[in-house]
């Protein structure tokens, strides 16, 4: 047979029998490719696409316009509309602005609309909305913004119309005002026929028929339209002139620079999971020298070995994740020393849990290729669905279970608890109980894998 | 010193020692021999207290040794199969490391490690990196890594796999001088050249179980012969050869004959009948038989099949 062929037949032998190469190869991207299909609603029979981002709704006008709000906002699939809260006794309210004031602080969720009293007033023409935000996560941000701003200026017109109908009735008197609509109503209706009394109630309710006109151009908003599309731009700036939108960000505005406090945490945790795994299949190295069988021989006992490794993944992931700030410090200004003491508790937590996790891998594989393999798909699949890439809201409803059980989503929300909210080691306590309660279950679980496996035979 | 009652290890269907009943006197250089996956390692495993048996016990000075017992472990030390250290690291960073294990520290260790550096002719060498160091070099420093703090019991598992002979030999010169300073050692090998040479007592291992246990003369004693005659094979001697048929046992191996006589055949006999044949006495090597005849004789196979 030719050496080409002998050659290429033993790569094709090799490559098969190494699993993790496999594994790596194939198995990783296709499940990568396929939660990416989840997240962005790429498959047609299957509820994918985003579960909802929580917006929360504070309704204080009793314009009609502001329930039609509601509606099309509720009936946008990105969204999940909370618009009510338990009272004590376990009863429902409408929420107020102190509600969702403190849930934003508190990270239950990050966005609020609040259609005020005077949302349509009679002292100024157009519409007043006000916007309170979290933007920890600046893709989550961007998306709401576009969503609101869309769902927003479809509804302009009408609201716009109540509006116009508000100040006229103002400037002109309740007699000149039903005079002026009702001599409308029959022009309109003589011109191109209709009921005039419909004609009229659908006047004073200010529906201009505009409605006909933004169902064409709803999707022609600020955030769509492409660069150079004058006529949608300036569509855009008469809408946003209309639509008054009172923004406030309500946590991260001490944040000195907002993109180094979201970024850094997400990347850290991840390198951070690979570093430790790499340094589990390390164990295999010893195993294969025989260096276990002297050690074990001398005064020495499994579980001195296993809490010497776990020291040892706890000091390098600290470490390494604190380095990684330090740079964040040094060159983006990512503010750390104000948060020493609740960002230290977190990091601790995190590395703890990803050396446990690491462990766990080597107390499970046989092989270190199998540990590498499994590592690597593992830890990319932690921070796909963790939300280290993109906000775990993006996802599926059934996916953010998943998100939940994960070292990166718990670890990510700590580095933004701390540096994007400033919370303090007593508020920062619960994430870093359940970090730590993930490093305790998780390396009981490897000791009792590694009693039961060969390693230290 | 170890004693060793019957003594069973399973790995799941594999019986790896079946039954076995040892005693290792004070001071004793005791060789075990056997073939590849005749038991060996996991004899040793247990007589280091790595392994636990699934029947029997093994007693370490009178103390029932275990997984649990590390005060036990102070009285010994095992030079495992494979070179054992921390490659990245240099000879006495990986010298003071096992040394620790034990509870050295300070001058004590550091005189320790030199006197262990200098008696394997690594003084020099101490602060290089064990990775540059060559197969007999690591394997030395794989063996004092074991003395430091200075055992009563030496376990080898075959520490001399895949060195050149004169590494092997400082390492044999290393280990006598040790035992005849009182160190207790057992050593395992399927050398049997290396059993022959250095064990006062050795014990025959095959499928988990020793065959023969005995001082190299007690075993060769277990032989059908007591000698063993090599002549070449030519035309000459073709005739006389099949006449010694009869007398023993006659094998042909790489060109040369090689007659086992059957107890009580004079040799005189063997003379005599070999100057009738009109073949010169020169020809003739009488050779005292090796323990692979032993070996065989127990087994039916040879040592390396």
């Amino acid at each position: 047979m030719n050496p080409i062929f002998v050659l290429f037949k033993k790569g094709v032998l090799l490559f098969t029998r190494n699993k993790a190469a496999v594994i790596i190869t194939f198995l990783v991207p296709i499940i990568l490719i396929a939660l990416f299909g989840f997240v962005f609603g790429l498959y047609k029979n299957v509820d994918s696409g985003p579960g909802g981002i929580p917006l929360a709704i504070v309704n204080l006008s009793t314009e009609p316009a502001a329930t039609d709000l509601i509606a099309a906002l509720k009936l946008e699939k990105s969204f999940r509309i909370i618009a009510e809260t338990k009272n004590a006794d376990g009863s429902m309210r409408p929420l107020t602005e102190a509600d969702v004031r403190a849930a934003i602080h508190n990270n239950h969720y990050r966005f609020a609309l609040i259609l005020p009293a005077d949302l349509v007033s009679d002292d100024a023409l157009g519409i007043h909305l006000k916007f309170l935000s979290d933007p920890r996560n600046e893709i989550e941000t961007q998306m709401v913004n576009g969503l609101l701003q869309k769902t927003i200026f479809s509804r302009v017109p009408q609201l716009l119309g109540q509006s116009l109908q508000h100040h006229s009735k103002k400037f002109l008197g309740d007699a000149r005002f039903e005079t002026f609509n009702r001599t409308i109503a029959d022009t309109v209706a003589a011109n191109y026929g209709g009921d005039r009394e419909e004609i009229y109630q659908r006047l004073i309710s200010g529906d201009f028929g505009f409605g006909s006109l933004t169902s064409s151009s709803k999707t022609t908003t600020a955030s769509t339209a492409k660069p150079g599309d004058e006529k949608a731009a300036g569509a855009a700036d008469i809408f946003s002139r209309i639509a008054r939108i009172e923004t406030e960000q309500v946590v991260g505005k001490q944040v000195s620079n907002p993109m180094a406090a979201r970024l850094v945490g997400g990347y850290a945790i991840m390198f951070l999971l690979f570093a430790l795994s790499g340094s589990a299949s390390s164990l295999f190295e010893e195993k294969r020298s025989g260096i276990y069988q002297r050690i074990l021989s001398a005064p020495v006992r499994l579980s001195h070995i296993l809490w010497s490794r776990f020291l040892f993944g706890l000091a390098l992931g600290t470490v390494q994740v604190s380095a990684l700030f330090l740079a964040g410090n040094i060159l983006f200004g990512l503010d750390l020393f104000s948060h020493a003491i609740p960002l230290l508790a977190v990091i601790l937590s995190a590395a703890a849990a990803c050396t446990a996790f690491g462990m766990l891998l080597a107390a499970v594989s046989t092989t270190p290729e199998m540990a590498n393999g499994l590592a690597t798909l593992l830890v990319l699949l932690m921070s796909a669905i963790g939300g280290a890439w993109f906000p775990v809201s993006m996802m599926p409803e059934f996916i953010q279970h998943f998100s939940k059980l994960t070292i990166v989503y718990w670890s990510v929300e700590g580095f933004a608890s701390v540096l994007w909210a400033g919370q303090s080691l007593m508020e920062i306590l619960p994430t870093v109980g359940i970090l730590t309660g993930i490093a305790a279950g998780v390396m009981a679980l490897a000791v009792w894998c590694f009693k039961r496996s060969a390693m230290f035979d | 010193m170890l004693t060793l009652r019957s003594v069973t290890k399973r790995y799941s269907t594999l019986t790896a020692l079946d039954g076995v009943s040892l005693d290792i006197a004070p001071g004793e250089f005791f060789g075990l021999l056997g073939p590849n996956g005749a038991g060996k390692s996991t004899l040793m495993s247990l007589a280091a207290g790595l392994r636990s048996p699934d029947s029997g016990e093994v007693l370490l000075a009178d103390g029932a040794l275990s997984k649990a017992n590390l005060t036990a472990r102070h009285t010994l030390g095992l030079v495992p199969q494979t070179i054992a250290l921390y490659t990245d690291l240099t000879a006495e960073q990986n010298l003071r490391i096992f040394g620790q294990l034990y509870g050295l520290g300070g001058r004590d260790l550091q005189t320790r490690i030199d006197e262990a550096l200098e008696s394997v002719q690594l003084a020099d060498r101490r602060h290089s990196v064990v990775q540059t160091f060559s197969g007999g070099m690591q394997r030395r420093l794989n063996l004092v890594a074991s003395l430091l703090h200075r055992p009563k019991l030496l376990l080898c598992d075959e520490p001399t796999v895949g060195i050149d002979p004169q590494s092997r030999n400082a390492i044999f010169d290393f280990l006598e001088k040790r035992n005849r300073e009182g160190l207790t050692i057992i050593y395992s090998t399927h050398y049997m050249e290396e059993a022959e040479r250095l064990c006062s007592r050795i014990g025959i291992i095959d499928h988990g179980k020793i065959l023969a246990l005995g001082s190299l003369d007690e075993l060769l004693t277990q032989l059908p012969f007591e000698d063993e005659i090599v002549f070449p094979e030519t035309p000459v001697t073709a005739t006389f050869s099949a006449q010694l048929s009869a007398h023993g046992q006659l094998d042909t191996v790489d060109g040369r004959h090689r007659f086992r006589p059957r107890p009580g055949y004079p040799l005189s006999v063997f003379f005599a009948t070999a100057e009738q044949s009109g073949i010169a006495t020169r020809l003739f090597e009488i050779q005292r038989p090796s323990l692979e005849a032993v070996f065989l004789h127990l087994t039916g196979r040879k040592l390396r099949d």
